[in-house]
């Protein structure tokens, strides 16, 4: 099997390897608090996430659950993530700000840009390799096959890719790892996987 | 490897709606970047390099422009092939537009416009998409997925990113001048450059050999750059191991230079590691402002023109050293063969990504 660990949540369910793992009660404001709550993790940056940021920080605290990714050297994982919308939240805060509120946050700019969260786990992870953000019309398994393929063919050990998404219809984070076993790629197990 | 041919496309900014227009302004050093009044969150009067002849719907204006040079430098039979993909490089994309979604109008622009087969691939990786986007499409290419790829880097300055940056106090109240010792800040711009990668040679007048690239996060600050270069130190080194080629080959770089305190001074940290420091160099965010998601795609294409033509363009708004490792900034235009040109970039995010081009002599 080259996928090593999946992570799937919303804000009603936590799924690791396509188990249900933890069901969010709902009944807190944030129901990404309360799944940070449930890790019991003490990571204070956490707080000044933007939710994509958070979203994809929860979702590497679920892969660490059954998977130790200190395995990995700095430089050989490739992050490969994605989302219709961007950094709609983030953008909308900001645009908040200074059309209604008639003010400007440095803290709420600097992330209506996606890959601050590429950024993030970057910092968290402590991984200094390669890590990309795209546009995409909706999560597509082939867009990703092609891109572990390319970082597979540059000697990659392993992907962590992602679809990460908060807009005002919803919340959702599907995160994976992939290793590399001889530079070949089962399409039909990743498709599998993710039926 | 299998060979990936460079040339380039079409280039629209506030000095000029194509190619030859741009390298006829950066000959005569002039810069693109002018006093907005009344541009600022509370009414600062922001030096911006924005297109004059815009003023509706920049977004898609500037894109539908680039469009017109790009479709006479390349035929239908290419721009509509099965094998041609399209990968768009941009931070904000029609930002104008927000609320409404922003990043629709660019596929249906290049469908209707140009009749493209293939999906595009949106990149938007903050100030380094525009050389990961190249660097995805020469991938594209080795892997023999596509014969030919066109990479459009593309964004427009706006309200929305004005006070972003406003915000951050990153912002400079004179013309941007990178790495010299009175910078102050970035002044933004826009445009759009576009670049088409290929295995085949495409262009008449002019082909670099794309040789590789490669990138790396700094793992350290989501918005400041690292003390220490970190990233962009192992980007360029990376790149050049993927590259096999010896430093003292590269006759040129392109670096970032935005212009602000801290990432200039990271960048002659990074230059002064690598044992780079001592390659003519320049920044050109001076003519052109920082175009965010356009600048790699720009600056590449600047790049080509320099090997093309053999011409180092002045450094525009650099004089004096103010940087902590000294840089061999070029002061005035100068002329010789230029073979060998690596390109930089460095972004929010703790993004940093490179790239290294060889001529192809005719």
């Amino acid at each position: 099997m080259s996928i090593v660990t999946s992570c799937k949540l919303n804000a009603s369910s936590l799924i690791i390897n396509n188990q249900l793992i933890h069901t969010i009660s709902g009944d807190t404001i944030d129901w990404k608090r309360e799944l940070y709550n449930f890790y019991s993790k003490d990571y204070p940056k956490f707080h000044k996430m933007d939710p994509l940021a958070k979203m994809a920080f929860l979702g590497i605290l679920g892969i660490e659950k059954t998977t130790d990714l200190s395995v990995y050297d700095d430089n050989e994982v490739s992050m490969i993530f994605a989302n219709k919308t961007s950094s709609y939240k983030s953008d909308s805060n900001h645009f908040e700000n200074y059309t209604k509120k008639n003010l400007i946050s440095p803290s709420d700019f600097v992330y209506t840009l996606p890959n601050i969260l590429t950024g993030e786990l970057a910092i968290y992870l402590k991984w200094y390799g390669e890590n990309c953000f795209y546009i995409l019309e909706k999560f597509d398994l082939d867009f990703y096959i092609e891109q572990i393929e390319i970082a597979f063919s540059k000697g990659k050990k392993a992907c962590l890719c992602g679809w990460v998404e908060s807009s005002d219809k919803s919340e959702d984070l599907i995160i994976f790892i992939i290793e590399n076993q001889n530079n070949k790629i089962n399409k039909e197990e990743i498709y599998s996987y993710f039926k | 490897m299998k060979d990936v041919f460079i040339t380039y496309g079409s280039l629209v900014t506030p000095l000029g709606s194509s190619v030859q227009e741009n390298l006829d302004a950066l000959k005569t050093n002039v810069s693109g970047v002018k006093v907005v009044s009344n541009s600022g969150f509370k009414g600062e009067n922001w030096p911006l390099a924005k297109i004059d002849t815009i003023t509706e719907n920049r977004f898609s204006t500037l894109l539908l422009n680039s469009l017109i040079e790009l479709k006479s430098n390349f035929d239908n039979a290419i721009l509509q092939s099965e094998k041609t993909l399209f990968i768009i490089s941009t931070t904000k994309a029609d930002i104008e537009n927000f609320p409404e979604d922003t990043f629709s109008v660019i596929n249906e622009v290049l469908y209707s416009e140009l009749g493209i087969k293939n999906k595009p691939i949106i990149v938007s990786n903050a100030c380094i998409s525009g050389v990961l986007a190249i660097n995805l499409a020469a991938d594209y290419i080795r892997l023999e997925k596509f014969i030919d790829v066109i990479v459009v880097g593309i964004d427009v300055v706006s309200e929305f990113v004005i006070n972003g940056f406003q915000s951050l106090f990153a912002l400079s109240d004179e013309i941007a001048r990178p790495f010299d010792k009175t910078r102050k800040g970035i002044s933004l711009g826009e445009g759009v450059g576009i670049v088409l990668l290929s295995s085949n040679k495409r262009n008449s007048n002019f082909h670099a050999k794309y040789i590789n690239g490669s990138s790396s996060n700094d793992a350290n600050h989501i918005s400041g750059p690292s003390r220490t270069g970190e990233g962009l130190v192992r980007s360029i080194n990376e790149t050049l191991k993927r590259s096999n080629i010896e430093k003292n080959t590269i006759n040129f770089i392109s670096a970032h230079g935005t212009g602000t305190l801290y990432n200039d001074e990271m960048e002659s940290i990074a230059f002064q590691r690598t044992e780079l420091n001592t390659i003519p160099m320049n920044s050109l965010k001076g003519y052109f402002g920082h175009t965010l998601g356009a600048a790699g795609v720009i600056e590449t294409i600047v790049s080509m023109l320099s090997m093309e033509h053999n011409i180092l363009f002045q450094s525009l708004g650099f004089s004096e050293v103010g940087t902590t490792e000294k840089l061999n900034l070029i002061e005035k235009n100068e002329f010789h063969e230029i073979n060998c040109v690596l390109k930089t970039a460095s972004g929010f995010g703790g993004g940093n990504a490179s790239l290294i081009l060889v001529k192809e002599v005719k």
